[in-house]
């Protein structure tokens, strides 16, 4: 009796880890096979292991660019990000008052408007300040977006820290500002890492705005290279997948390194905050 | 000097000004500005005229509309739902003590890291008539392959993106609840086990009302992500045939490169009070029910 169930759970887990990971195979199936085999060949369950696709999608994809792209507005939005909402959110949690209890409400309201809805006036806006394709408007723009959800984070995290943390650094001649940056800021590491997590994700995926803040050529982030690749070479399957490939690698690898601190930190900040 | 001096000492009351700065420009004033440009005709070129509400009357006699409107909640209503109730059973699974528990964790949330575009052109590979994944298991095991456009037809290509939508985010809705269930002191387990309480009944009233929080974030950014649904649209069908699979979003945005600016705007701006309506019952539903335990 136990032992069937035993098998059961198993078996159970053992499907829903496939169901994860089939398209994953598919998509790597299709990467690695010569561009003359673009069907699944009866059920043969390994493809051709031709990596030049790679090589190729790589080239016509300009996608060393597009990464360089990416990241740069990445690690630029989420720094952004981290020093803004961080310091806001030490401000709620340790001085409420009126202004901060509003401004705090406000971003709560906020955080429930997708940022399609102001697409028109922020391009008249990008336009006006000069910051249709460049890297330093899409950095602005990528942190204001997560802002919001952030500041809800740290200031959830603050509110539960004790104040004594502080406190003694602030008798020892600290005033409150760098008391903030040189003690309590070491205290946040979880949700910072929770923050770095999510908010590095969503301004890596990005599409809906890049595609149109980020119209020039060399300025295209991984998800624009990819869906322009995919609109030039419909036809070529191992191309397009290999592209793929390439594109949600990094998404992937950065996941599988940080994997530990990224559910320490969802459920320090979300849950728990 | 002194003036400084005090101003430093304060600086702390103005840490919150970088990300009001940040936000305000970046948000507030272009959402500030987006209801001036809803109620006018502007097409991006001409100098707009002021219009009243003339656009939202014009939205409710647009068929295509409509259909979006239709389309996004038929969306949402599948998505948020399931995805819920997956979560929350993929959770509880998850929960249990077995080996490779982290491996199986993380392999079930990696699909919601990779961009919904990106993942969207995966299921493209799978669903493809004639030449997908799906055509040639079918095929190969002689189960008929008449009806596989799937994303060809306008009745099939909704659920087939709902399921793409549950299937990539189940992960994500899944650690919340975990995070959830993990922050359930043991004892009331058993508790309950002492009051004679079997599986079912300590899961509804211990288990559901301890995770509260999680079923709140779950619910809300799961409602705020299925109703402003686009890239695995725009990947897999770009809204077709036809209009049958097109969002609100991606009207919005075709409606913007067609020029109709002050069109455009009014319907972002309608689809803003379609999120904020259920997200604000459901907040007030559930502060209650938390009020009542």
């Amino acid at each position: 009796m136990k032992n069937t169930r035993t098998i059961g759970k198993y078996a159970l887990v053992a499907g829903m880890t496939l169901l994860s990971l089939i398209p994953f195979y598919i998509l790597l199936y299709l990467a690695l096979n010569n561009p003359s085999r673009t069907l699944f060949n009866g059920l043969s369950l390994l493809p051709d292991f031709n990596f030049s696709n790679f090589s190729e999608a790589w080239e016509s994809s300009k996608m060393g660019l597009a990464t360089l792209n990416s990241l740069i507005i990445t690690v630029g939005g989420a720094f952004l990000i981290i020093l803004a909402a961080s310091s806001a959110g030490y401000a709620i949690a340790r001085y409420s008052n009126k202004f901060h209890q509003s401004v705090f409400n406000l971003l709560l309201i906020c955080m429930m408007i997708p940022a399609i809805i102001i697409t028109v006036p922020l391009y008249t806006l990008m336009k006006s300040i000069g910051g249709i394709n460049t890297h330093w408007a899409m950095i602005l723009l990528m942190a204001s977006n997560g802002i919001p959800f952030s500041v809800f984070l740290y200031t959830g995290f603050i509110k539960v820290l004790p104040r004594e943390i502080e406190e003694s650094a602030i008798i020892d001649g600290c005033t409150p500002f760098t008391a903030f940056w040189r003690v309590t800021f070491h205290f946040l590491r979880p949700v910072t890492a929770a923050v770095v997590i999510l908010q590095g994700l969503a301004i890596w995926n990005n599409y809906g705005q890049a595609v149109f803040f980020l119209q020039g050529q060399d300025m295209r982030t991984i998800p624009l290279a990819v869906s322009m690749f995919f609109q030039q070479y419909g036809a070529q399957w191992n191309l397009m997948a290999a592209a793929a490939v390439i594109g949600l690698a990094p998404a992937v690898l950065a996941f599988l390194v940080f994997q530990q601190y990224f559910v320490k930190g969802i459920t320090a900040g979300a849950v728990k905050g | 000097m002194n003036l400084l001096r005090k101003l430093w000492n304060n600086l702390h009351l103005f840490m919150a000004l970088p990300a009001i700065l940040l936000f305000g420009l970046f948000f507030i004033y272009p959402l500030a500005q987006g209801i001036g440009i809803s109620l006018t005709d502007s097409n991006g070129m001409a100098p707009p005229r002021f219009i009243g509400l003339q656009n939202f009357v014009d939205f409710f006699h647009d068929a295509r509309a409509k259909k979006d409107v239709y389309n996004t909640v038929f969306f949402a209503i599948g998505s948020a739902p399931l995805l819920n109730v997956f979560g929350f059973l993929y959770a509880l699974i998850l929960d249990r003590p077995f080996k490779g528990k982290g491996f199986v964790r993380a392999v079930v949330y990696l699909p919601a890291v990779i961009s919904p575009l990106i993942m969207g052109y995966v299921w493209y590979f799978i669903l493809q008539p004639d030449r997908g994944f799906l055509y040639h298991l079918l095929a190969s095991l002689h189960l008929g392959t008449g009806g596989s456009d799937w994303l060809g037809n306008a009745n099939s290509a909704l659920i087939v993106l709902v399921f793409i939508n549950v299937w990539q985010f189940v992960g994500m809705t899944m650690i919340i609840y975990l995070a959830g269930l993990q922050s359930i002191p043991k004892e009331l387990y058993e508790a309950g086990e002492i009051d004679g309480a079997g599986y079912l009944k300590s899961l509804w009233y211990i288990t559901i009302p301890m995770v509260v929080q999680s079923i709140k974030i779950n619910v809300v950014t799961n409602i705020i992500g299925s109703l402003s649904v686009f890239e695995v649209i725009v990947a897999l069908t770009d809204g077709g045939p036809g209009y049958s699979t097109e969002s609100l979003s991606i009207y919005i945005l075709r409606m913007l490169y067609g020029s109709f600016t002050g069109y455009s705007t009014a319907v972002a701006m309608i689809l803003f009070v379609m999120i904020i309506i259920p997200v604000f019952l459901f907040m007030r539903y559930i502060n209650k029910k938390e009020f009542e335990m």
